[in-house]
């Protein structure tokens, strides 16, 4: 049995379903992310886990327990919010003790978890600052202390790095991830971050329009996206319209140049497809045994350990990443090029 | 440039005119209350009116009133902005019309309306101070309200909330320990404003027959030339500390805002 159950769990807020259907179940320790756009359903998930929202329909099971109508303040969970939501009126000493002391431990045990925590987010000496002393990462990390400090059983994590600077971001990243192997606690993160996503978790959701689109881990969801929502929020897509010249052989046509897959096509003979292909799996210049299309370079973004390059093939323009080397020869925007890819990495999907 | 400093030069010519509108009658008061004893200014009035018995007695029993008004008003007025701005934010607009009432509605039909109301049985409140601290909550309503609200507005109340939740934290840890103690600045501002009208309140005092310092100036008002303009130029000095308080209480706290203004 998971530790945490989240069993078909379904709200609306009077107009569409905010969350549908939604059913997950995860293991201790483990760490899951809800992931997708703003309105998919992610932080109302949370909130249900949380329990500012009661669900209309469906179960939430902690460790065996229902705890579908237990008020928040009887779940024991730790909540990090994007809005740091630090009291102002206490310093990071009383905010990180607040849980214990609402819980009525004695005042040395009290003391004694604080000190820890703040070591625990390499605050050690900050304890008798207020909160508008700190900086946003700093409040950020005290409110993860201070969320961690009553040792819950399921930490939850509603977009907390949003408010943040990009350095920050990728450093309490990296230090949330750390925490969380460290005390090995169930964590439930929300996103609509998909490098945050992937980066931190051993299993990604991702979320559109209230219900669960795919669930895996992160090279699953990003190699093999299971709906074209997937293929296309997580991560950049080449989307090509073309027409099917062989279903058995998998041959394909772009402005009249042919060109091979190794996914399944669907439909007849002369029908339109979409053909979908990462940037990655992109180069420059003709490979024996990669499938060719010639176009025109548009634009070089130079981005240091990559370059990004635009190439307008006809109606259709293609991104594709090159790695970065010192022996590099940028290509130059107007120029004539050819970019191939291997048949395996196509993925096609029939027009609707 | 220049339309700027014409512009400004307008703006110093209404204010000063504005401050001679109010400050002139002040000082004349003032300057009237000096002239008790004939050819020189004395504070001769002052003393008078320290050494009268009547005056502590009704200036101790309004500050008795204004305790218990802002003891009440507090304990109605924090929750329900509170719980409005937490669950009920539609609910904002009326609430906020219900508590501009008394500046619509004259003290004397409130008082007349509670007067029949709770006059006779079943329910004689007359004859206890009931009436009174709850027309006087009635009566600071706008000003409570506003300063609370806008306290409240300075703060992310919901998420704050949700915080101390998870934490563990019952309703009344919620309002004791966080949401109170960041509504510092607004609640003060309410109080000291309450403070001041109840201070110098008449028509309810009078009306309901409890006393108080208000009617008492209006008594001696009628009795005697110099001693009453001393006991409201004092009168003018409890609001101008009252006012002095708020603005001390209120520095340095940029995040909050106090009495009813706008951010």
């Amino acid at each position: 049995m998971a530790y945490l159950q989240l069993a078909h769990l379904s709200k609306s807020f009077g107009g569409p379903a905010a969350v549908d259907d939604f059913d997950l179940a995860i293991e201790k320790a483990e760490f899951v992310s809800l992931l997708g756009p703003s309105g998919c359903g992610k932080t109302t998930t949370l909130r249900m886990v949380a329990g500012f929202e009661v669900p209309d329909q469906g179960r939430i099971l902690l460790d065996g327990n229902d705890i579908t109508e237990m008020p928040p303040n009887q779940r024991h969970l730790g909540m990090v919010f994007q809005a740091y939501a630090l009291f102002p009126n206490m310093t990071v000493a009383d905010n990180v003790g607040f849980g214990l002391k609402v819980a009525k431990r004695p005042k040395d045990q009290i003391t004694k978890r604080v000190e820890e925590m703040l070591g625990l987010i390499k605050m050690p000496k900050l304890g008798d600052r207020y909160p508008y002393q700190l900086s946003g990462g700093q409040q950020q990390r005290v409110a993860l202390a201070r969320a961690l400090a009553i040792s819950p059983q399921v930490l939850l994590l509603d977009e907390p790095l949003s408010a943040l600077d990009a350095k920050i971001r990728v450093e309490l990243r990296v230090e949330i991830r750390r925490i969380q192997q460290e005390l090995r606690i169930t964590t439930l993160y929300v996103t609509h971050d998909q490098e945050e996503a992937l980066s931190l978790s051993d299993r990604v959701v991702v979320m559109s329009a209230g219900h669960m689109e795919q669930v895996g881990s992160p090279s699953e969801i990003y190699n093999f996206p299971n709906t074209p929502f997937v293929a296309s929020f997580v991560g950049t897509l080449n989307q090509l319209r073309c027409k099917v010249v062989d279903v058995g052989q998998g041959k394909l046509s772009y402005n009249d140049q042919v060109f091979e897959t190794r996914a399944p096509v669907r439909g007849a003979q002369g029908d339109t497809v979409t053909v979908m292909l990462r940037p990655e799996q992109m180069h420059i210049g003709s490979l024996s045994d990669e499938n060719q299309l010639t176009g025109k370079v548009e634009m070089v973004t130079f981005l240091g350990s990559i370059v990004r390059v635009r190439v307008g093939l006809g109606q259709a323009t293609v991104v594709l990443d090159l790695l970065n080397k010192r022996s590099l020869e940028l290509p130059r925007v107007g120029e004539p090029i050819t970019v191939s890819f291997p048949p395996h990495a196509c993925w096609v999907m029939a027009e609707a | 440039m220049k339309e700027t400093r014409r512009a400004s030069v307008w703006a110093w010519l209404w204010f000063i005119l504005g401050m001679l509108y109010f400050f002139i009658p002040l000082v004349a008061t003032f300057e009237f209350s000096l002239r008790m004893l004939k050819g020189r200014y004395t504070f001769e009035a002052y003393r008078v009116a320290f050494t009268d018995p009547r005056f502590l007695q009704s200036f101790g029993y309004s500050l008795l009133w204004a305790t218990l008004t802002i003891i009440f008003s507090m304990l109605l007025v924090v929750p329900t902005a509170y719980w409005v701005h937490l669950r009920l934010p539609k609910v904002r607009p009326w609430v906020e019309f219900v508590t501009l009432m008394p500046f619509v509605v004259p003290a004397v039909v409130l008082i007349f309306g509670l007067i029949r109301l709770y006059g006779h049985p079943p329910l004689v409140l007359t004859s206890t101070p009931i009436l009174l601290i709850v027309g006087y909550t009635v009566l600071s309503l706008p000003y409570m309200f506003r300063s609370v609200d806008s306290g409240l507005r300075a703060i992310d109340v919901r998420t704050l909330t949700e915080a101390a939740q998870s934490l563990g934290a019952g309703w009344p840890t919620i309002l004791g320990q966080v949401i109170f103690p960041n509504l510092r600045v607004g609640i003060l501002s309410g109080v000291f404003l309450t403070f001041a009208i109840v201070m110098g309140e008449f028509t309810f005092a009078a009306l309901l027959s409890w006393p108080a310092f208000g009617p008492y100036i209006e008594e001696i008002g009628s009795m005697r030339a110099y001693t009453p303009q001393a006991v409201s130029v004092l009168s003018f000095a409890v609001t101008w500390l009252s006012i002095g308080l708020i603005q001390w209480v209120g520095r340095g706290s940029g995040a909050q805002t106090q009495v009813a203004g706008t951010r």
